[in-house]
């Protein structure tokens, strides 16, 4: 007797009449099916039925933004289970946060995902833009993409900060009270924010509370939503960017000579190119098997990695919030230190002018930088000017990250980490 | 969709004041929205703690001190018979200021401040506020957080 295998067995009740009221399409056996799989599938068809070779290879892509979307499933998944422990009380959130740790079964492990996954959604998040500078995708026809790219950035940023206070403790309490401050240094608005993101004049409840509405749905909802844009824009500029693209009017069809024989002829009305049109067939392979099972096991070892990580190392908690002594020093998560180096300088320059001078430029980047050589490429020579101009910005981001996290000590005055900092005093 | 048809790209005047009275209502809703949503949203009541507040009899404070009251985030201040109030909330960003021996210095920025308060290095904008301090009727020091006055500015008792 055979064995069955996982495949036979999907064959087999793919076969039968509930099977094929819900698949419609079985274990694909030729081309055909393949297409059909791929097109008949709620969660398939998302997807392209044939992809290029190009955007296969691993060495392009980096699988950056396909990892940042995982890390985003892995974060929503564990959040919603939090959320059925979590209080967003100042009295309770914290006491929350020790059960999870030792009384919930697995609620450290979960913990742990939700905060590692949410610092490596930060770094795949920056890493996937740093790809996408680097090979010139932002530019026509995938601006509105890079821009929603940015936007997705930020809102990442801005769930991982609302995130971090929740648990209450000293870092959460005093990176509201820092966060909200530096809000309030905004040009004429300021304040207001300031009041409005408070809920009042002092980091209390009802700061937790607005906090914690931002973090389990306003948030998740905006990012959800920029997430299926960004995803079906992929789609729509024609897959991830390739040297050998065409312009984006060369198959354009003047109308009224549509070919009459082509299923997808109102697309090419709607656009002057579909995906397909003007690609040698060659070049390409059907998304079944080669892209879904890239995918699969793409998605697999993100798991498998945020779970080793939980397992073997716990989520940091501090001591309970404390309004009367910050932690000395007072030091922000890795991808906030930066800016810490920066407002510790000036609140205004550091914490307002340049981080809105950044992200302007990001957000304009695709629309001012509109020559078309290099894309598809990594460091094409093409782009030498725009990659300096870049990398200069990211050294210097990361040597200011590298100073806030080694060269800060107590009263964030110099320490060399080699040495231990003087012995710390507390007066009062 | 016939681009030839005569009509298509001209203005009448039942199309213009739909358009225009379209774009009006519709700019007034959105306006309207956006402007309860976020009314909404500011607080007309907070629920906080007082800002003025009783700091104990004079006598509490040795000559010479400087306290720390810690559900204030205040320093009080002594000096023979005159009594001031300092405000322990750093001026850049909002955390604590610790004493030091020249004057007070914040952990979270490392901002530097004189004994009257006033900025020796750092990112803080401005000095550390100093409040009223009077004296109530049953002879308690009387500290009011939401007026501010100038460093020199002391309770003579």
């Amino acid at each position: 007797m055979k064995t069955p295998s996982p495949l036979g067995l999907w064959a087999w009740f793919a076969g039968t009449r509930v099977g094929r009221s819900i698949f419609r399409v079985g274990p694909p056996r030729s081309n055909l099916e393949r297409s059909q799989a791929m097109v008949s599938s709620f969660l398939l068809h998302v997807q392209p039925a044939k992809v290029s070779r190009h955007s296969l290879r691993a060495s392009y892509s980096l699988g950056l933004g396909l990892i940042s979307l995982y890390l985003f499933f892995i974060l929503t998944g564990t959040g919603v289970l939090l959320m059925f422990y979590y209080v967003p009380s100042t009295t309770q959130a914290y006491d929350r946060m020790k059960d999870l740790q030792f009384v919930v079964s697995a609620g450290l492990v979960v913990r742990n995902m939700h905060r590692w996954a949410a610092h490596l959604m930060v770094a795949f998040v920056m890493l996937h833009m740093c790809r996408v500078f680097y090979t010139g995708a932002y530019k026509q026809p995938r601006e509105f993409n890079w821009l929603l790219g940015v936007g997705l950035f930020l809102t990442t940023l801005g769930l991982s900060f609302t995130g971090y206070l929740l648990p209450w403790d000293q870092l959460a309490f005093w990176a509201i009270t820092v966060g909200s401050n530096i809000a309030g240094y905004a040009p004429v608005v300021g304040p207001g924010i300031k009041y409005l993101l408070l809920g009042g004049n002092t980091v209390g409840q009802e700061a937790l509370t607005r906090f914690y509405a931002l973090h389990v749905i306003v948030l998740p909802a905006v990012a959800g939503l920029m997430v299926a844009v960004h995803l079906f824009r992929v789609r729509k500029d024609g897959g991830l960017s390739r040297p050998d693209e065409p312009a984006e009017d060369a198959q354009s069809i003047p109308l009224g000579q549509l070919p009459t024989n082509k299923s997808y002829g109102l697309m090419e009305l709607a656009r002057g190119t579909t995906p397909q049109v003007g690609r040698d067939p060659d070049d390409e392979v059907f998304a079944w098997p080669h892209l879904i099972f890239r995918e699969l096991l793409l998605f697999l070892l993100v798991v498998a990695f945020v779970l080793f990580l939980a397992v073997f190392w716990n989520a940091p908690l501090e001591e309970l919030a404390n309004p009367i002594h910050p932690p000395n020093p007072a030091k922000a998560p890795w991808y906030f230190l930066g800016l810490q180096e920066l407002v510790s300088y000036s609140a205004f320059w550091g914490g307002v002018v340049v981080p809105a001078l950044l992200v302007t430029a990001l957000a304009l980047l695709p629309y001012l930088d509109r020559r078309r050589e290099g894309v598809g490429r990594w460091f094409a020579r093409e782009r030498r000017v725009a990659n300096t101009v870049f990398s200069i910005c990211l050294v210097i981001a990361i040597a200011l990250t590298i100073v806030g996290t080694m060269f800060r000590g107590p009263n964030w005055g110099w320490v060399v980490p080699w040495r231990t900092p003087p012995a710390m005093t507390q007066e009062h | 969709m016939n681009p030839s048809t005569p009509t298509e790209n001209e203005v009448t005047r039942r199309g213009f004041f739909q358009l225009t009275m379209g774009w009006i209502a519709g700019s007034f809703a959105a306006a309207a929205t956006a402007v309860a949503t976020v009314r909404f949203l500011v607080p007309n009541v907070v629920f906080e703690p007082a800002q003025r507040f009783k700091a104990g009899a004079p006598g509490d404070y040795p000559d010479g001190s400087v306290t720390f009251l810690e559900d204030e985030r205040v320093f009080l201040v002594r000096r023979g018979n005159t009594f001031r109030c300092l405000s322990a909330v750093c001026t850049h960003l909002g955390c604590t200021v610790n004493r030091s021996e020249k004057g007070y210095h914040c952990p979270c920025h490392g901002s530097t401040f004189n004994a009257d308060g006033n900025v020796e290095s750092g990112p803080a904008p401005r000095a550390l506020t100093w409040f009223l301090v009077t004296l109530s009727k049953d002879n308690r020091l009387l500290v009011d957080k939401g007026e501010s006055v100038a460093s020199d500015k002391y309770l003579i008792l």
